[in-house]
């Protein structure tokens, strides 16, 4: 291999690295500026003994945790209520988790797609008690069909505007976020960001959910502080 | 053998049609899809304008004369998988269709083919599927490039490779020129195909789908990434 070819290439592996931690903090700022339009003082004021914590947390530079370290079990199972411990992972808090060597049975997706979007959603809360153990690899297919749904079909309907159910986008949202923190798999990341980007309206329906809504933009500041994409 | 382009555009049509009408041994059809379900004048004039901006507008009027001449040029009214289209297609009794339309196949169009539907897929399979797959591939630092690929109904799921080319996004500054390049590969590539579809014993390349990942629309804030990606890599160059 020629020098110049051995100094180029980790030249601009480094200089990819950097393009995309720039970017990602440029996003960063924007939302320590923005978080406010979409989460207005009133719907802040509805997370009750949460809505300093959240302020602070969305204003705050530092706002990361690594929550890599999950990817290593089997499973993670929890006393504390799916909501409860979305909000310590969103607010980048310790979360009390014991693991164990065995996981629930694989969901079936077909079955699952079948169901009623409250059915979904009980499912959803209660196989991911836990959140941490969407980011498993055994849940791959599971990530994989709500990533699907929310870049496919939910992502149609708030970008044309259109009635879609709050609870089960924002649902998605938090655990496809979870998904990044612990994989970095950048196209869960960008699910995130594509959210963010559309058209306020439909984002400003959101608010009728505030915790779901609060997580959401947590766990979304927490990725876009998160070092080695 | 019996080739048929499926093209969004009498333009897009002739233009592959052109590029494969001299292999040895193919007989070409164009087939002009109404992707939009357009009505006919807004369908003609789009055409129309389309053929006078174009360099080649002489060319491509003579050429599309000569193919409805022969009986070659088959202009669809109602979409694609509707039962008269399908039963348009059936009648032609191609081997191979060639993907140049904006549309998503379902089987029975992709059954009227005798060998199936190739698509010029502009990213790497099977690592690479869905959409977006350019900007994904120069943000995730893989190879750009070409899969020529049977389709199935799935989203580039197809299982047959036929070739696939890598083609560096060195020296591009920006990705929709990049992919427009990349776009505009397909009649080359559809010649290669149809040269090595033509050879006696000739493989597939499986398709396997665990090895790759199924990509989305990429948001505005990663595709200002990928750009200052590409122009940093031309400027270092």
């Amino acid at each position: 291999m020629a020098l110049g070819t051995a100094l180029s290439r980790p030249a601009q592996l480094d200089s990819c690295e950097g393009v995309l931690r720039g970017g990602l903090l440029r996003r960063r700022a924007e939302l320590r500026k923005s978080w406010r339009h979409l989460m207005p003082s009133d719907c802040l004021e509805s997370l009750g003994v949460f809505a300093k914590e959240v302020e602070s947390f969305l204003s705050r530079v530092d706002a990361f945790r690594d929550w890599r370290f999950a990817a290593a079990f089997t499973w993670l199972n929890c006393n504390a209520s799916f909501m409860d411990c979305l909000g310590a992972i969103a607010l980048a808090r310790d979360i009390e988790h014991r693991p164990s060597n065995t996981g629930p049975a694989g969901l079936s997706l077909v079955s699952f797609n079948k169901l009623a979007s409250n059915q979904r959603s009980e499912i959803l809360c209660d196989r991911y008690r836990c959140p941490l153990n969407i980011g498993l690899p055994s849940e791959s297919d599971v990530a994989e069909e709500l990533l699907r749904q929310l870049m496919v079909t939910d992502r149609t309907k708030l970008e044309e505007e259109v009635e879609f159910d709050v609870d089960m986008v924002l649902l998605k949202l938090n655990l496809v976020g979870v998904r990044a923190m612990i994989t970095r798999d950048l196209r869960f990341l960008d699910a995130l960001n594509y959210f963010y980007e559309l058209p306020r309206r439909s984002l400003a329906r959101m608010r009728t959910n505030p915790r779901f809504l609060a997580s959401w933009l947590c766990i979304y500041a927490q990725l876009l502080g998160a070092p080695e994409w | 053998m019996r080739v048929a382009v499926i093209a969004g555009s009498l333009k897009a049509g002739m233009r592959i049609a052109r590029e494969i009408e001299n292999i040895a041994g193919v007989d070409i059809f164009v087939v002009v899809c109404n992707v939009r379900m357009k009505s006919l004048l807004q369908r003609w004039s789009r055409e129309f304008l389309s053929a006078l901006t174009s360099p080649s507008c002489w060319t491509l009027a003579t050429k599309g004369c000569s193919y409805a001449q022969q009986g070659k040029l088959i202009i669809l009214s109602g979409p694609l998988d509707d039962a008269t289209s399908i039963q348009r297609l059936r009648s032609l009794q191609c081997d191979v269709g060639l993907h140049a339309a904006n549309v998503i196949y379902r089987e029975p169009t992709i059954s009227a083919f005798r060998v199936g539907i190739l698509n010029a897929h502009i990213g790497i399979l099977p690592r690479y599927r869905g959409r977006c797959v350019v900007e994904w591939s120069v943000l995730q630092r893989d190879p750009t490039g070409v899969t020529v690929f049977f389709i199935d109904p799935g989203i580039d799921t197809g299982n047959r490779i036929v070739l696939r080319e890598v083609i560096p996004s060195n020296g591009w500054k920006r990705v929709e020129a990049l992919k427009n390049m990349l776009f505009e590969c397909d009649a080359r590539l559809y010649r290669k195909a149809l040269e090595a579809l033509m050879q006696p014993g000739v493989q597939f390349e499986a398709n396997d789908i665990s090895k790759g990942r199924r990509y989305y629309v990429m948001s505005k804030v990663f595709k200002q990434i990928v750009n200052e990606i590409l122009t940093e890599r031309a400027n270092l160059a």
